[in-house]
């Protein structure tokens, strides 16, 4: 048995205890080999400094913080009590900030690949060189090809001054932000082109009488004053309701459930909008003095009575008249929400603009519940790389005449395409940072060819990612904790109290650690030595952040000294609507070939013996960056397949089964995940949490959990009018793993 | 004063920030949790389909059965009520029930890490965490202290704090004007069952029946056996594994030995 003790068992066994060693008793006997270590952890508010300005960006909601410090060391995160957004509370993910900051797995030196991309070998070299490295391997590109030789890929708060810098001084129009691309995008345009107004989520469901989400699956989804927004409607009676082809966390607290047939949401949304034209249900006066279009309008959708609708979509006639009537009886008070990750068949800009019109239809703008756009804080100086003159017709999607709507940047598909083929031109050159492309865009075998290609490709980052692995050079980005880069402003979340506004700038909590560097001064050292010295915006994050303060007569010190947020009085965001015009039928879209009326165009079905793969949210994870966290990893380790009862029956599956899944394409998953079987969702279609299964060993947490959705999803939709991609158009086939 | 907490299942959304802002505060291992967020449903219920959240924690019962199986030897301690000033002495072991306050605490200190208070809950509210492992203990226990120390500094427990939806109600269930009685009077229960009855402080309300029947189903439906021949066994391992060290092998090294040839007897 003694012989059971080897060197090895020995050193895994000290290392395992090491591991679930509380931290305090980590330091306690770093300091002393002789003080008898505190065998409870002392509590976040004992012997702590409280911190204030932090900005969490676990998501992009960006709640404010405050952190425990004790030694240096982080050791709690709280909201910070003077902020009017996510007040004291913060949701899982912002709480785990503090496993984010000492994940051992985060990128903390730059670093050289010297083997190959997708397997590298990582060489750790001084910053002087891997600067000098990405400044010339840049500026070789740009010499040769022009701007337009580059591309950026960026996502949040860390992308921001980089992308910037390369977008308006360098130049390149090649920029994608899947924010914009496989996210949000097309809601923005397709508002725009409607209402005018670009509505994020902002509507006042608070103070709601209906609630309206199509596939919005809040609770799952959580941005924590938008939850609170909608608990507090809840909780003052709204009516919800929920349009969604699985019981979600949103269904669960819903008065109707509609479990529609996945991509037929535009049917439905234009049989109501009928239906309430036909009865003289909808706001006439509204619609009267804003309305555009509203003949042509009506009699475009005529045709969609509630039983053409209810067939499409396979759910009663009588429901859709439910949904109708309680819409009409509650007007104006109705949210009816826009959505968030909103690209889902690649006909995605038409339901936006549907869901747009029936707001408009329904008069709930500017109003108690309806669409509200909050009023911000006004007077902050723009501080930014200033906009140099670009060679003309390099606009991607000029060159292909396409996407006549889409949102700022370049079509991913358009610049993945360009890339690949070197036409329109060639693209050599690609910047990604704070975004895991290989995970968020469809088609990962076009994305790593792209990649391939490239001359030269540079990661900036605070964690490992399977993106990563296909860098030339790789650099340690700042987490949100160690420092200060944006000025988040914002009103109070329930429109309906005392209006205050908040300024809330970013300020680190804890200093770097290791040799990560801000990616303000990456930007910074990269634009000098690229010779672009002379038009940096701001020597340091301190002076980006107190020149924009200094147009509202702030500064850091002084918000540092009110507690990290400075609130002010705010304005009724109420009743402001007088350049409003609802485009019912739009003219632009009819001169650009794009159907004028919303309209419903029908995405396949699954063929003979597979379901629809859709994916969502867990409210454990957003990023790649909360992947590997130990912490969330603990609560959400995989990510199980929900399985209708039905379906599961007929195919010999159980709850807890192991399950390999594979597309309509021949294409299986790398990795297993387990079944959740369950009546609350269809039998056409399977749910999975997405962002699971990344293949980076260096993300030693997450490596091979659960399966990558994205993986699945290589049937590729392009949304025509805001060149989106439509990531709901694929197919799988269950089988049982032994 | 009895300390209870109520959940309003109707609130919450199931985000599990109670879990990681508990982790946070005390410095909770990773693999193990203080408090806990399950997933109910979707399921057919009586009342249609339901899908709702099981948020537990310990539930710093009435009759709390961790409380009379462990082994530790009793010491004599001197309680006192936090608002009166009243003093009670007793004869506890590494854990008790409070007098004055009801919580249910455990003495690390004198922890000897047999498990047995972990496997006579019927809710798995107490976890053992082997790493803390010394001359005098197999480890140490570890749950849900209804955050005793921030209470005494006028902080609210951490679970409570960061809880976004409001959806975590802590206070005294004896005080019949407190927010948590409020709850109990509209009809917030504890998840018992036939078999388990033993008065637990954590109560849930749900105004969904299907909801309430879901939360009933995650209820305990029996009581564990705890077998004292495990803590009697610790108490003996102990002397052996100190007495393996006075032998001369490093400290460690005869943990391990000792620890080897339990995970043998297993």
């Amino acid at each position: 048995m003694a012989s059971n003790l080897t060197r090895r068992n020995f050193l895994k066994a000290a290392s395992l205890a090491a591991a679930s060693v509380p931290l305090s008793k980590v330091a306690a006997r770093a300091q002393s080999g002789v003080v008898k270590a505190p065998l409870v952890a002392p509590g976040s508010f004992k012997d702590t400094q409280t911190a204030v300005g932090g900005l969490c960006e676990m998501c992009f909601w960006r709640c404010q913080l405050v952190g425990k410090v004790r030694d240096g060391r982080l050791v709690k995160l709280e909201g910070n009590p003077k902020s009017v957004d996510n007040g004291v509370s913060l949701c899982a993910r912002g709480n785990a900030g503090v496993a984010m900051l000492y994940d051992p797995d985060r990128l903390k030196y730059p670093l050289k690949n010297v083997g190959k991309r997708g397997a590298p070998k990582w060489q750790r070299i001084s910053w002087e060189e891997a600067l000098d490295t990405c400044a010339s391997k840049l500026k070789t590109i740009v010499d040769r090809d022009g701007a337009k030789g580059l591309c950026f890929f960026g996502h949040g708060s860390h992308a921001k001054y980089l992308m910037d810098f390369l977008e308006r001084t360098v130049g390149t129009p090649n920029v994608s932000e899947a924010s914009f691309f496989q996210c949000r995008g097309v809601r923005d345009t397709a508002y725009l082109t409607t209402l005018e107004i670009a509505p994020d989520e902002n509507v006042d469901m608070a103070n709601a009488k209906v609630i309206f989400l199509t596939g919005m699956h809040i609770g799952e989804n959580i941005h924590l004053s938008h939850v609170k927004n909608y608990l507090r409607g809840l909780e003052r009676g709204a009516k919800l309701v929920v349009v969604d082809p699985r019981y979600s966390a949103s269904a669960a607290k819903s008065h109707i459930w509609v479990p529609i047939r996945p991509g037929t949401d535009t049917a439905m949304l234009l049989a109501i909008m009928n239906y309430l034209i036909e009865n003289e249900k909808y706001n006439v006066d509204f619609v009267d003095e804003y309305g555009e279009g509203f003949e042509e309008f009506a009699e475009g959708i005529k045709e969609w009575t509630l039983e053409k609708a209810a067939a499409e979509c396979d759910v009663p006639a009588a429901q859709i008249k439910e949904v109708a009537d309680l819409l009409a009886a509650n007007m104006p008070h109705v949210a009816i929400h826009p959505g968030r990750h909103t690209t889902w068949y690649g006909t995605d800009f038409q339901r936006s603009r549907a869901l747009a019109c029936l707001t408009g239809l329904l008069g709930a703008i500017g109003c108690k519940g309806g669409l509200v756009i909050p009023k911000k804080p006004k007077g902050l100086a723009k501080v930014n790389w200033p906009h140099l003159e670009h060679e003309e017709d390099i606009v991607l999607r000029e060159l292909a005449e396409k996407h006549y709507f889409a949102p700022p940047g370049a079509p991913t598909e358009l610049l993945r395409d360009a890339a690949i083929t070197g036409e329109p031109y060639p693209i050599k050159g690609c910047v990604i940072c704070g975004q895991n492309i290989i995970q968020c865009m469809p088609n990962q075998e076009k994305t790593i060819k792209m990649l391939e290609q490239m001359e030269f490709v540079l990661c900036v980052d605070i964690m490992p990612t399977d993106s990563t692995m296909y860098a030339d050079i790789l650099l340690p980005d700042c987490s949100y904790l160690e420092k200060g880069d944006i000025v988040k402003t914002g009103q109070q979340w329930d429109l309906s109290e005392e209006p205050q506004q908040y300024i809330a700038p970013r300020m680190a909590l804890v200093a770097p650690g290791f040799e990560r560097k801000d990616s303000i001064w990456i930007t910074n050292e990269i634009a000098k030595r690229m010779g672009y010295g002379d038009k940096i915006p701001a020597q340091s994050q301190e002076e980006l952040a107190d020149k924009a303060l200094a147009g509202v007569n702030l500064s850091l010190a002084k918000i540092k000294a009110e507690g990290g947020i400075h609130v002010q009085p705010g304005e009724d965001p109420y009743n402001n609507i007088e350049d409003l015009t609802v485009y019912f039928y739009s003219e632009d879209m009819e001169d650009e070939d794009y159907p004028p009326v919303p309209t419903y165009t029908p995405v396949e079905r699954p063929p003979e013996g597979f379901v629809r793969l859709v994916y969502g949210r867990t409210p454990l994870h957003t990023f790649n960056r909360t992947a590997n966290n130990p912490w969330l990893v603990n609560e959400a380790p995989i990510n199980p397949l929900w399985v209708n009862d039905k379906l599961a029956a007929r195919l010999g599956l159980k709850e807890g089964d192991t399950i390999k899944l594979v597309n309509q394409d021949g294409v299986t998953s790398r990795t297993t995940t387990t079944v959740k079987v369950t009546p609350g969702i269809r039998e056409d279609v399977v749910y999975m949490y997405h962002g699971y299964g990344t293949r980076n060993p260096e993300m030693t947490n997450a490596v091979d959990r659960g399966i990558d959705d994205t993986s699945l999803i290589t049937r590729i939709a392009v949304d025509p009018e805001s060149g989106a991609h439509g990531m709901r158009n694929n197919f799988v086939k269950i089988m049982k793993a032994s | 004063m009895q300390y209870g907490m109520v959940i309003d299942v109707d609130r919450c959304v199931g985000c599990h920030a109670c879990v990681i802002a508990c982790k946070a505060e005390w410095e909770v291992p990773t693999q193990f949790d203080r408090n806990w967020v399950h997933r109910l449903g979707p399921s057919i219920t009586s009342d249609g389909m339901a899908a709702t959240y099981y948020p537990g924690l310990c539930n710093h019962c009435a009759e709390p059965p961790c409380v009379p199986v462990c082994p530790a030897d009793p010491v004599s301690v001197t309680f006192k009520d936090a608002k009166t000033g009243k003093t009670v002495t007793m004869e506890v072991g590494a854990t008790w029930k409070d007098p004055f306050n009801g919580t249910v605490q455990v003495d690390t200190e004198r922890c000897i890490g047999c498990g047995a208070c972990r496997d006579a809950c019927p809710y798995n509210a107490r976890f053992v965490n082997e790493a803390l492992a010394d001359d005098h203990s197999l480890g140490k226990v570890d749950k849900c202290t209804y955050c005793m120390p921030r209470v005494a500094e006028g902080l609210e427990p951490a679970c409570v704090q960061t809880c976004l939806a409001r959806a975590r109600i802590f206070g005294d269930l004896d005080d019949p004007n407190s927010e948590v009685s409020q709850y109990v009077k509209k009809g917030a229960v504890g998840l018992t069952s036939q078999a388990v009855q033993i008065g637990p402080h954590g109560l849930y309300f749900a105004s969904k029946k299907g909801d309430r029947e879901l939360l009933m189903q995650a209820a305990p439906q029996e009581m564990p056996k705890v077998s004292m021949r495990r803590s009697m066994l610790t108490k003996m391992s102990i002397v052996a594994k100190n007495q393996v060290k006075e032998i001369g092998l490093l400290g460690l090294a005869g943990g391990l030995l000792v620890k080897s040839l339990q995970d043998d007897e297993k």
